[in-house]
């Protein structure tokens, strides 16, 4: 059993990486410029970015991780180089990566790495050879707790250690996207799209319905068609089972999900293992857990290979089934601190008192709440309508521009 | 034939050279694509070309998986 446990947030832009600290995540991943696994997205953080990344982590006590994850040609070299001096410099914990030449710069300039996904480490040799350059592991997705436990046991047996001179720490996925490609290596939406996955294009055309049929046409029978799209990860229920193994590092996927899912799957993991090394995690607590995850994005959800006994499972359709929505309502135009009020220009849609509402920025989060009081032209007011200017109470500072949803129960 | 490229999100992953390295060049500085003879203009850069580079061009535009080339 371990005695600490990481639990490790995914921060795709500002406010997720805002979302991921109020949350209270030990550590959080990002990436920079187009050598990352979401280059596709559009709000990737930059080089510049990374000094002010640092700064604010620390402040919250938070490890910093840049991920140089994707296949690297030989003029990606330069710039290579270059993230992971700036990394040096600005005082990011660790590179996450899994070419040999990232990490063997990164190791020369004496900078923490992590071995990534990619590197699909499935056994201790591979921890071995890899404890040269890096003190902390992802291991492949495809292995069972029990052959988790097995690696942990062997590095401590055998005294594998980092150039930390630490036991090497081994890190697992505990929540998110699953997909079918192996450690992340997938050439579907390369033949398809002509848009590389291993240079963080991915098209996730694995996601859609798929018919299979034949030369003669004849269509084989398939009571699912979405036969390339597992559903997602989830450990909640048995994550006493998984800290059992003695990992040291849960990692949470989402770089490309929204800041409120990465709060709440935030904290209901850092609760939940909090909880396992309490010793007061109970089924019915990880029931209610799992109920506050389904909130958010996600497939629907299974045990991933953890614990052997079932094959892939599908999920059955395109998107999302999270139980909860967010419905953009309007937006933050000033904040007065003495009184916590917030001043709001209504856009789209009527707010309510008693609506559950989150307010969304960069700076902000993600605060959630519900309207326990509105205000319109200085009176008090049951609702504000389309275009009208109202003020209300919020439990924390929001910021002009910040975007206003309702959080209600999907129909 | 105008050839608009919005550089900034170009991902570097080298397909468009591959198909008309005459226009296109990897950068080492960057890492990015280089159009080459391109003239900056605001956030993208643009060239005027012969009609006889079309279709090599027009590949590039097809297989660059974040459509930043544009060809007018
Ligand atoms: S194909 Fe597109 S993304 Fe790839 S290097 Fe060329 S311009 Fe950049």
């Amino acid at each position: 059993m371990t005695d600490s446990v990481e639990i490790m947030a995914p921060a795709g832009d500002w406010a997720s990486l805002r979302a991921a600290l109020q949350a209270g995540s030990d550590s959080v991943y990002f990436g920079v410029e187009q050598l990352n696994m979401r280059a596709r997205a559009t709000n990737n953080f930059t080089l510049d970015d990374l000094e002010e990344i640092s700064f604010l982590c620390s402040e919250h006590k938070t490890k910093t991780y840049l991920t140089l994850n994707t296949v690297l040609y030989d003029h990606d070299l330069p710039l290579m180089k270059r993230i992971i001096d700036r990394v040096k410099e600005t005082g990011i914990t660790a590179i996450i990566a899994s070419d040999q030449s990232a990490i063997m710069y990164a190791h020369k300039q004496g900078v923490e790495v992590h071995i990534s996904t990619q590197a699909n480490i499935s056994n201790t040799e591979m921890v071995e050879f890899y404890s040269h350059f890096a003190d902390v592991m992802v291991m492949a997705r495809e292995l069972s707790l029990n052959q988790v436990e097995n690696i942990v046991n062997t590095v401590k047996e055998n005294n594998i250690t980092g150039p930390s001179g630490k036991l090497v720490e081994i890190e697992i996925f505990a929540h998110g996207a699953l997909c079918m490609a192996v450690s992340g290596k997938c050439y579907m939406s390369l033949h398809t799209y002509n848009s590389s996955a291993n240079r963080g294009a991915c098209k996730q055309n694995c996601r859609h319905a798929y018919r299979v049929t034949n030369d003669e046409d004849e269509e084989l029978m398939i009571d699912n068609e979405y036969i390339m799209s597992p559903k997602d990860l989830c450990t909640i229920d048995f994550l006493d089972r998984i800290l059992a193994t003695g990992v040291k590092v849960l990692k949470l996927e989402g770089r490309g999900r929204s800041p409120e899912y990465v709060k709440t799957v935030t904290q209901c993991y850092k609760e939940a293992a909090q909880s396992v090394l309490d010793g007061t995690y109970t089924r019915e607590k990880a029931k209610a857990w799992k109920t506050r995850l389904e909130e958010v994005y996600n497939r629907g959800f299974w045990n991933g290979y953890y614990l052997g006994q079932r094959l892939g499972e599908w999920s059955d359709q395109h998107g999302s089934v999270a139980t909860k929505q967010k419905t953009f309502v309007g937006k933050v135009l000033h904040f007065y601190p003495e009184p916590e009020v917030a001043h709001i220009r209504i856009k789209t849609k009527e707010l309510q008192l008693h609506d559950p509402i989150i307010i969304v920025g960069d700076t902000t989060g993600v605060v959630e709440t519900t309207v326990e009081s509105l205000w319109v032209d200085d009176q008090p007011s049951e609702h504000a309508g389309k275009g009208v200017e109202c003020t209300i109470k919020v439990p924390a500072k929001v910021r002009p521009g910040d975007n206003l949803y309702l959080w209600e129960e999907r129909d | 034939m105008l050839i608009q490229f919005f550089r900034n999100k170009c991902i570097g992953c080298n397909y468009c050279v591959e198909v008309a390295p005459e226009r296109w060049q990897m950068s080492k500085r960057d890492g990015k694509c280089v159009l080459v003879g391109g003239k900056k203009k605001g956030n993208m850069y643009q060239i005027k070309v012969g009609e006889h580079e079309r279709y090599v061009n027009e590949q590039a535009a097809n297989v660059c998986p974040v459509n930043v080339i544009r060809l007018d």
